[in-house]
């Protein structure tokens, strides 16, 4: 028998079916609209506590597997396979979801239903239909919840903001208010006080494996002995310690220093480019956080040294300048040139109609890339190479592979639950991630913008999500978010790495690395990274009254950072 | 006025045919009888006596027509003189042929030598991938060709290791006599339905050269400008 539910109805599964193992099929659908359904296994006080237990298509399963996703079938956009006894103590309540993937709203929904199946007969259906909604981007269809035995819901209420809002419902955006709190290392709010503790222990009456009698039809596979349940993976983090950790200086890991290029040699004396350098690798020695002390040589093994740089004309090493009577380094865009660059090696004398010495090879020596040794390395200022066969897999903006030689393959990822729903709430500001895996070389760039390798040693960096390019999958990446009245768009990311290994910064021109001091302010669209220690506030200033003339505020904002000294922060002349 | 701007951007005199003037500009010195194409609205200035029969009916239609509607007019520069050439900025890498021959995607072809075999070539298997396909100028002989690229250019050797795999969309040029197929590389499954769609790259093996781009920007400013 099947029970129809209404919006709002309630009822004792029990009363429903007897058995525990259920099958929940939802059926939404609309021209035009992709949906992307979801469980989140919440607490007593409806958070999120443990993101394991939110259910979706890059996390198809809890950690004990009492919530599985199993994809389309029977009719069903999706279905989920519920194994009641085995959900763990501490979640109360498992809230199915629908939200839109990209455009669209749910009054355009087509009428579609959520049912539950007990032992291959349909007990419960919940229909309901687009004309419900209005300009809703995400639904929240129904509820199993704990009071006196699990029950069910029909919910049917709609969220404005989609995924975003949908999450920020469920406690899971509570981290990174305003202001920022001294960043501890892993989010803190995604895991809200007291809940982590309580959910520790298994819940050991709940482990039984699923009674035969109620397997749903649709979900073949065995029942998984029950597995060990894990403690949240949230930690609470151990606050950092107050003074930024400096990181050994930051080798240059290419011949061009990693990101306040070195201006022609030509133009400027060695010297003048040197208190940039060091600047932007992350402060220097270690405990008493000096800014500018002068850059160390680059790393021996990771920078071609200057004897093995097989094309000594092709990018000038730190501080080395070019040979004489070698083929000039191509030029910095956007730096002063004086007079034409030397396309190559170019005769005297009068003009020649035909080819000049050197012919195509010689000038495309200059431009030769791919011979440069190291994990990371860093052909020009606008390309990096990365060779996956030494230390693991890669992630990389989607779309910014330009070139890669062996055996590559490249996967869509999700970088975690976490950092990967957060990563779609940044909208267009974080395009998807893809995995890079094998043994070849990836070239990667963006759009023509200057990059830059960060080493992290230990360290942690804040990089506004845009400005991301690639990273080792071995840091450790979490998302945190700015909000304030007046950041365009409501709100900035920012990803947060930390670890040891590699990332990627693109800005657009050449960045300024500027220390933290007790007044340093930067643009909320200019600003790139900025070492996690600094505290980030959100400051609305009052202009000169000449800039409020009507239909503007005469508001801007800045974003303050303030923190310890050896703390910095990255800004590029370019703001977006 | 300040001298040091004005005078550290004067030209040079001339030492070659075509040649860089900082990195986004192409110098051509041009002399009777050594003609130049050009590709259609790219001259930011000139000095001298310089006539440009711009995309003239026959041309235009030869070239466009064998463009496929994608045309990538051209101009044919005669004279004496000396002829500036850009295209919005985007780097110029000048490249002489001693009896080379490279295929250069239309798009980014500035400039070449007119007494060069050129033709138009269809880049077998990726137009069915490629939106509108992808057309290249395969030019050949002993002269000059000016070519850009948004962003620093890269070159890499294809005979390293194996094949050699670039994203249409950053491919500038290539030397011909590489093997080239399409490939896609990105699984379907992990990728449909989700963001960017599908991903096709051009392989390329043999003993040979490719030059990339920095950006996956492969729009024609040039004929946008038209």
């Amino acid at each position: 028998m099947v029970t129809q539910f209404t919006r709002g109805q309630k009822a004792r599964l029990s009363d429903l079916t007897r058995g525990t193992d259920l099958y929940v099929g939802v059926q939404i659908s609309g021209p035009g609209l992709v949906f992307d359904i979801s469980c989140f296994g919440l607490d007593a006080e409806e958070r999120l506590s443990d993101d394991r237990y939110f259910v979706f298509y890059n996390q198809p399963k809890s950690p004990e597997e009492a919530l599985q996703l199993l994809g389309a079938q029977a009719g069903d956009t999706e279905s989920f396979r519920v194994t009641l006894d085995k959900v763990p103590a501490a979640i109360d309540r498992l809230a199915f979801t629908a939200t839109i993937d990209g455009e669209g709203t749910m009054a355009q929904a087509a009428p579609g239903y959520l049912r539950i199946v007990a032992g291959g007969e349909e007990v419960a259906r919940y229909s309901f239909d687009g004309s419900e909604f209005s300009t809703e981007r995400a639904v929240m269809l129904g509820d199993f919840y704990r009071k006196d035995g699990w029950r069910f819901a029909a919910v049917g209420q709609g969220f404005d903001g989609g995924l975003a809002a949908l999450l920020r419902h469920f406690g899971g955006e509570v981290e990174d208010e305003e202001p920022e709190p001294e960043p501890a290392g892993a989010a803190p709010g995604f895991a809200p006080p007291g809940a982590a503790p309580g959910f520790a222990p298994p819940a050991a009456p709940g482990f039984a494996p699923p009674a035969a009698a109620s397997a749903p039809p649709a979900a073949p596979q065995p029942a998984p002995p029950p597995a060990a349940f894990q403690p949240p993976a949230p930690q609470p983090a151990a606050p950092q310690p107050a003074a930024f950790q400096p990181p050994p200086p930051q080798p240059a890991p290419a011949p061009q220093p990693p990101v306040a290029p070195q201006p022609p040699v030509a133009t400027q004396p060695p010297a003048a480019p040197q208190p940039a350098q060091p600047a932007y690798g992350l402060p220097q020695p270690a405990g008493t956080g000096a800014f500018a002390a002068p850059p160390t040589a680059p790393q021996p093994g990771f920078a071609p040294q200057p004897g093995q740089s097989p094309q000594p004309g092709f990018a000038p090493q730190p501080g080395q300048p070019p040979q004489p009577g070698q083929p000039a380094a191509y030029p910095q865009p956007g730096l002063p040139q004086g007079g034409p660059v030397q396309g190559g090696p170019v005769q005297g004398g009068p003009v020649q109609g035909g080819p000049v010495q050197g012919g195509l090879r010689g000038t495309l020596d200059q431009f030769r890339g791919g011979t440069e040794q190291g994990r990371w390395a860093q052909p020009n200022a606008q390309l990096i190479r990365v060779d996956l066969g030494e230390g693991g897999p890669v992630l990389a903006r989607q779309g910014s592979m330009v070139l890669y030689q062996g055996d590559v393959d490249f996967g869509y990822k999700g970088a975690g639950v976490r950092g990967r729903l957060k990563a779609r709430m940044t909208g267009e500001g974080f395009p998807s991630l893809m995995r890079c895996t094998g043994s070849g070389r990836v070239f990667l760039a963006e759009e023509a913008a200057r990059l830059h390798l960060v080493e992290l040693q230990g360290d942690a960096l804040c990089v506004t999500s845009q400005h991301v390019l690639a990273f080792d999958e071995s840091l450790d990446c979490d998302v945190r978010r700015i909000d304030g009245h007046g950041i365009p768009g409501g709100s900035l990311f920012a990803l947060q790495f930390q670890g040891h290994g590699t990332l990627v910064l693109t800005t657009r021109g050449e960045p300024l690395v500027m220390p933290v001091t007790p007044m340093t302010f930067a643009d909320a669209n200019a600003i790139v990274a900025w070492s996690a220690a600094a505290q980030v506030l959100v400051a609305n200033q009052v202009r000169l009254r000449r800039h409020a003339y009507p239909g503007h505020t005469g508001e801007t904002t800045q974003l303050q950072f303030r923190g310890a000294p050896g703390n910095f922060a990255i800004v590029q002349p370019y703001e977006i | 006025m300040d001298q040091r701007m004005i005078a550290g951007h004067a030209p040079t005199p001339p030492a070659a045919r075509m040649e860089n003037h900082g990195p986004t500009m192409a110098r051509v010195a041009m002399t009777t009888g050594q003609d130049v194409f050009a590709r259609a609205g790219s001259m930011v200035a000139y000095e001298g006596y310089i006539q440009y029969e711009s995309n003239p009916a026959s041309w235009g239609r030869a070239i466009a027509g064998r463009l496929t509607g994608e045309s990538v007019p051209l101009m044919k520069c005669q004279g004496d003189g000396l002829l500036y050439l850009a295209d919005y900025g985007a780097n110029v890498v000048c490249l002489p042929l001693e009896n080379d021959n490279i295929s250069v995607n239309a798009t980014n072809v500035l400039a070449f030598d007119a007494h060069l075999e050129w033709g138009v070539q269809r880049v077998k298997g990726i137009a069915k991938f490629a939106g509108q396909g992808l057309f290249n100028l395969g030019i050949s002989g002993t002269g000059w060709v000016a070519v850009t690229s948004r962003g620093l250019p890269i070159v890499v050797d294809c005979a390293q290791s194996g094949e050699t795999y670039v994203d249409p969309d950053a491919l500038v040029a290539w030397s011909t006599g590489l093997q080239v197929n399409g490939k896609r590389s990105f699984k379907a499954g992990s990728l449909i339905g989700r963001g960017s769609g599908e991903a096709y790259q051009l392989g390329f093996s043999g003993t040979g050269f490719v030059i990339v781009q920095p950006s996956e920007d492969s729009t024609d400013r040039l004929a946008q400008q038209q």
